[in-house]
C-alpha cells in the first residue's frame, strides 16, 4: 500500500516538473523577420522618473520626446555644449528683447504637414500654457509668425532665450494633431507607436526630413529600474544596449568583441558644499584644507571605477567656461595638515584628530544614496579627512531632507546637473548668490551677488562665459564648494550597434543615425 | 449567513477609515512632499513654481481638509488622479491588476505542485532520509529572500542556459515563469513544512488508528480522511498567500519587470505619489477583508463543525 501511495505522490511531482519544464523548453519564438528591430534597456524611463509618455509640454516627458528620436528643438547642443541651429536655420536678435528665429524650409512632422512659423507659435504657446517650468525660464510676452519665421518677444532681458528652448521641453510637436494615447507628433526620425509607463515602442518615420534617414524599422525603449536586471538583460540578449548600468557590471562587458561602450563626460557633478553657519567652516583655511584633502583622482579611479572625471569647478571640461578655465586647490595632504595648523587646529591629546581649544574638529556630513556615486564619495572624505585627522561623522540618508531643513549638517554633499541648457547661468544663480533656492551652504559674498547681476543682464555667449568663469573662480577661492567628480555618462550596446552615442547633454540618444547590423 | 456577511462587510468602514488616516499622516510626517521629490530629482526650480503645483494640487491645505477632500471623493467613487501621470489612478491600478493577478495564479499553481506532494511525502515518511531533505530544502527556500532568489533564477535559467527571458513580456508567455518560480520557492517551502505538521497531527488521531485497525487502506485514510481534513489549513495559506499577491509582490515585479500592481506601488511610494498610495492601501484593506471572509465561508463548507459568527466580536 505505502509504495501505491508513494508512486501517487511522485507521480504528482513529476506532473509538477512536467509542467515546469513545458514552460522552459519551449525555446525562444522567433519570428522570421526582415524587420531591423533594436531594443534598449534604460534606467531613465518611468512613471517615477516624471518622464512617461512623449508630450513635451508635461513636467520632464520632454527628456523622453527628444532623447528617443520622437521630436526636436529649434537649436540644438554641440559636444562643447555650444548651440546650433537645429529646426531653426539661423536667428536674429532684434533687441534686448526680442529675437527672430527663421526655420529651415524643409521640415515637416511625421504626419508630412510642413513645420511652418504658425506651426512653431502654435507649439510655444501651448507650451507656456500648459508646462510648469517654461513660462518662468522663457519670460515670454508675445510670438509672431511670419511664413518660416517666428518671432519671439521677451518681458524682461532674456540672454539665455535659445539655450532654454534647447531644453528638452522645447521639442516641436504639431499642437493641432493633439495628444492621442499619450502620443504626439513630432519631428523625429521615429515615431512613437505605443506608450506606457514602462516602455515606448516607436516605428520610424518615414517621412523624415533630415539629410539622414532612420534606418531600424522597430525600437522598443524598456524602463528597467533594477541595475541588475538590465544587467542579466544584456548579457541574455534581450536587449541591444543599456544605458543605466551599475558601475559594478561595466566590467562584465569588457570584452570587446562582444560589446561596445560609448561614454561622454556630463555637467552632472557631484559637489559638496560646506555651511558657513558652522563656527569652524567659518575660517577659510579650515575650508581649503578640507578641500585640499579629498582625493578626486582616487575617488573617480578606484571608487568610481573610471566613470567619472575629477573635477575642478561646476562644469565639465567640454564647456568653454568649465574645467581648467578655473583653477581650484590640489589634493595635498601636507599642505592641508599645515593650513589647519595655522588655523589653529592641532592634535593636542594625541587620538588621531586635530582639536582647538580642547574640541575636536568633528563635521556632520550629509548626503542621500539614490545616486551611488555620493555614498562612495562620503566613504572617500571621511577616510580622505581622517588623514589630516579631521571627524567626519557620515550621515547618507533617504530622509536627508529633514535633516538639511534642520540645519543639521556641516557639509552637505549632493549631485547636481549645471548645466541642462548650456549655458552657466541656471547653476550660477541658483547656487551662488546669496539666498538663492539651491545655496544650502548660506554662502554671501556682495563681489558675487554683484557678478550674478552682471551675468543675468549679459547678451553673447562669449561675454557670459568670461562672467561665469569669473563667478566659478570665486567660489573655488571662498572655498564655498568642492567639486568632486564629474558623471561620466555610458551607454554599453552589443557588437554591432552603430551610431548610439552618449552626449554630454544627455538628451540625444537615439538619433536616425543609429543602426544594427 | 449574510446577516454575517453583512456584518463583516460593514467592519471594512472603521478600517479603512483607520488605515487610510494612518497612512494619510504617515506619509505627511516626512518633511518632503509630493512636490518637493517631483521636482528635486531633476533639477532647479523656483519656490514660485513648487507653490503653484502645490496649490494645484491641494498640499498647501491643512492636513485635515486634504484627508477630507480625499474621502469625499472616494465616497463619491472618485480615487483621484495620479499626481505623477495625471490619470486616474483607479484606471492605473486596473490596468496593472491583470498581471498581478496572472502571477498570482501561476505562482500558487507551482507552490500546490511542489508543497502538496512534498508535505505529504514527508509526514508519511517521517523521520527518513527523505523527510530529512525535503526539510532540509524548505528550511533553505525559507530562508532565502525573493531578490536572492531572483537574481540566482535569472543567473542560471537566462544568462547561462538561455531557457527564459529575464524581462516580463506580454507578448512571450514564458516570461511568467521565473517570477513565479521566485515566489513559489518562498510559498513552497512554508507551505511543505504547514502540510507536513497538520498531515502528522491527522496521521496521529484516534480515528486514524480506528480506520487503520478497520483494516482501512493507508491510501484511502490519506486521501478521504486526511487530506480533506488539512484543507481547512491549505484554505488558511491560501487566503493569506492570495491576499499579499494581489497587493503585487513588490520587488519581484520590479526585477522582472512585471508590470503589476506591486512595481507601481513602489513608484508611487517613491513619487510620494499620494492619491495613488492611497488607493493602494484601500485595495489592500479590501483585497484582505475580502479574501479573509471567503476563507471563513469555504471553512464552514470544508469543515461543517466551523461555526461563521461564532464568537465574532
Amino acid at each position: 500500500m505505502m509504495n501505491s501511495k508513494k508512486a501517487a505522490v511522485l507521480a504528482a511531482l513529476a506532473l509538477g516538473g512536467a509542467v515546469l519544464l513545458a514552460g522552459c523548453g519551449g525555446g525562444e519564438k522567433q519570428q522570421a523577420s526582415k524587420e531591423k528591430v533594436f531594443t534598449y534597456g534604460t534606467t531613465a524611463y518611468s512613471a517615477s522618473n516624471e518622464n512617461a509618455g512623449t508630450n513635451p509640454h508635461n513636467s520632464y516627458v520632454g527628456w523622453t520626446t527628444i532623447r528617443y528620436g520622437i521630436g526636436e528643438t529649434l537649436f540644438r547642443f554641440k559636444d562643447n555644449l555650444e548651440l546650433e541651429p537645429w529646426l531653426a536655420k539661423d536667428y536674429q536678435q532684434i533687441d534686448d528683447n526680442t529675437v527672430k528665429i527663421n526655420l529651415k524650409d524643409n521640415i515637416t512632422f511625421s504626419n508630412g504637414k510642413k513645420v511652418t512659423g504658425e506651426a512653431v507659435k502654435a507649439c510655444l504657446e501651448a507650451l507656456i500654457k500648459n508646462h510648469d517650468r517654461a513660462p518662468g525660464d522663457l519670460k515670454i510676452e508675445s510670438i509672431t509668425a511670419e511664413g518660416q519665421s517666428v518671432t519671439i518677444k521677451s518681458k524682461e532681458k532674456t540672454p539665455a532665450l535659445l539655450n532654454y528652448l534647447s531644453d528638452p521641453y522645447g521639442c516641436i510637436i504639431d499642437v493641432e494633431a493633439g495628444e492621442k494615447d499619450r502620443i504626439v507628433v513630432g519631428t523625429g526620425p521615429y515615431v512613437a507607436v505605443s506608450v506606457t509607463d514602462n516602455e515606448i515602442v516607436l516605428k520610424k518615420n518615414d517621412k523624415y526630413w533630415g539629410a539622414v534617414k532612420p534606418k531600424l524599422d522597430k525600437i522598443v525603449v524598456k524602463g528597467i529600474l533594477d541595475g541588475d536586471t538590465l544587467t542579466m538583460a544584456l548579457q541574455n540578449g534581450e536587449i541591444d544596449a543599456a544605458q543605466g548600468l551599475p558601475y559594478a557590471s561595466h566590467e562584465l562587458f569588457n570584452d570587446t568583441a562582444k560589446f561596445t561602450k560609448s561614454q561622454a563626460n556630463t555637467s552632472r557633478v557631484f559637489e559638496i558644499d560646506f555651511n558657513f553657519k558652522t563656527p569652524e567652516l567659518q575660517d577659510v583655511k579650515v575650508r581649503k584644507a578640507i578641500s585640499m584633502a579629498i582625493d578626486k583622482e582616487g575617488f573617480t579611479k578606484v571608487l568610481l571605477k573610471g566613470n567619472g572625471a575629477p573635477a575642478v569647478g561646476p562644469y565639465p571640461d567640454s564647456m568653454t567656461f568649465g574645467g581648467k578655465a578655473v583653477t581650484a586647490s590640489a589634493y595635498d595632504l601636507e599642505g592641508a595638515k599645515a593650513l589647519l595648523k595655522e588655523a589653529g587646529y592641532q592634535d593636542t591629546d594625541g587620538d588621531g584628530y586635530v582639536d582647538k581649544n580642547g574640541k575636536n574638529l568633528e563635521l556632520r556630513y550629509l548626503s542621500y544614496p539614490s545616486r551611488q556615486e555620493l555614498p562612495l564619495l562620503a566613504e572617500s572624505a571621511q577616510a580622505s579627512l581622517k588623514k589630516i585627522g579631521v571627524k567626519l561623522n557620515v550621515n547618507v540618508t533617504d530622509n536627508y531632507k529633514s535633516f538639511r531643513k534642520n540645519g543639521e549638517y556641516d557639509m552637505f554633499a549632493n549631485a547636481f546637473v549645471t548645466a541642462p541648457t548650456g549655458d552657466p547661468e541656471y547653476y550660477l544663480s541658483t547656487h551662488y548668490l546669496t539666498g538663492a533656492s539651491y545655496n544650502y551652504g548660506f554662502y554671501s559674498n556682495p563681489t558675487m551677488d554683484a557678478l550674478g547681476r552682471e551675468l543675468h543682464n549679459a547678451f553673447g555667449a562669449e561675454a557670459r562665459a568670461k562672467l561665469a568663469i569669473r563667478m566659478e573662480q570665486l567660489a573655488l577661492d571662498d572655498c564655498a564648494y568642492i567639486y568632486a567628480s564629474h558623471l561620466r555618462m555610458s551607454l554599453i550596446m552589443k557588437k554591432g550597434i552603430k551610431g548610439l552615442t552618449a552626449h554630454p547633454s544627455d538628451y540625444y540618444e537615439i538619433t536616425s543615425e543609429l543602426d544594427k547590423e | 449567513m449574510k446577516k454575517y456577511i453583512v456584518k463583516r462587510l460593514l467592519h471594512l468602514i472603521p478600517i479603512l477609515l483607520g488605515i487610510t488616516l494612518l497612512s494619510f499622516g504617515l506619509m505627511r510626517l516626512t518633511n518632503d512632499d509630493a512636490v518637493d521629490v517631483f521636482y528635486d530629482k531633476n533639477g532647479a526650480v523656483s519656490e514660485e513654481v513648487k507653490a503653484a503645483r502645490r496649490a494645484e494640487l491641494g498640499l498647501d491645505k491643512p492636513f485635515l481638509v486634504q484627508y477630507g477632500s480625499w474621502l469625499g471623493g472616494i465616497v463619491t467613487g472618485d480615487m483621484g488622479k495620479s499626481y505623477i501621470s495625471g490619470r486616474p489612478v483607479l484606471e492605473s491600478i486596473m490596468t496593472k491588476l491583470p498581471a498581478t493577478v496572472e502571477l498570482m495564479l501561476v505562482s500558487i499553481l507551482m507552490t500546490l505542485v511542489f508543497a502538496l506532494p512534498l508535505g505529504i511525502i514527508s509526514a508519511v515518511m517521517k523521520g527518513s532520509a527523505v523527510d530529512r531533505v525535503i526539510r532540509f530544502l524548505s528550511f533553505v527556500g525559507n530562508s532565502m529572500p525573493n531578490f536572492f532568489v531572483a537574481l540566482l533564477l535569472i543567473y542560471f535559467l537566462a544568462v547561462k542556459l538561455h531557457l527564459l527571458p529575464v524581462m516580463g513580456s506580454s507578448a512571450d508567455w514564458r516570461s511568467v515563469l521565473m517570477p513565479a518560480m521566485t515566489l513559489a520557492v518562498s510559498m513552497g517551502a512554508k507551505y511543505t513544512r504547514q502540510i507536513r505538521a497538520v498531515v502528522l497531527e491527522e496521521l496521529g488521531k484516534d480515528y486514524v488508528a480506528g480506520a487503520r485497525s478497520r483494516g482501512v487502506s493507508e491510501a484511502v485514510i490519506l486521501v478521504k480522511s486526511v487530506l480533506k481534513s488539512s484543507l481547512v489549513t491549505l484554505v488558511t495559506l491560501l487566503a493569506l498567500s492570495v491576499g499579499s499577491l494581489l497587493g503585487g509582490a513588490a520587488i519581484v515585479e520590479t526585477i522582472f519587470m512585471w508590470d503589476g500592481v506591486g512595481k507601481l506601488a513602489v513608484e508611487a511610494i517613491l513619487s510620494r505619489d499620494y492619491p495613488l498610495i492611497q488607493t493602494y492601501v484601500v485595495w489592500m484593506a479590501f483585497i484582505f477583508v475580502m479574501v479573509n471572509l471567503l476563507a471563513d465561508i469555504l471553512y464552514h463548507f470544508l469543515d461543517p463543525r466551523v461555526r461563521l459568527g461564532r464568537g465574532d466580536g
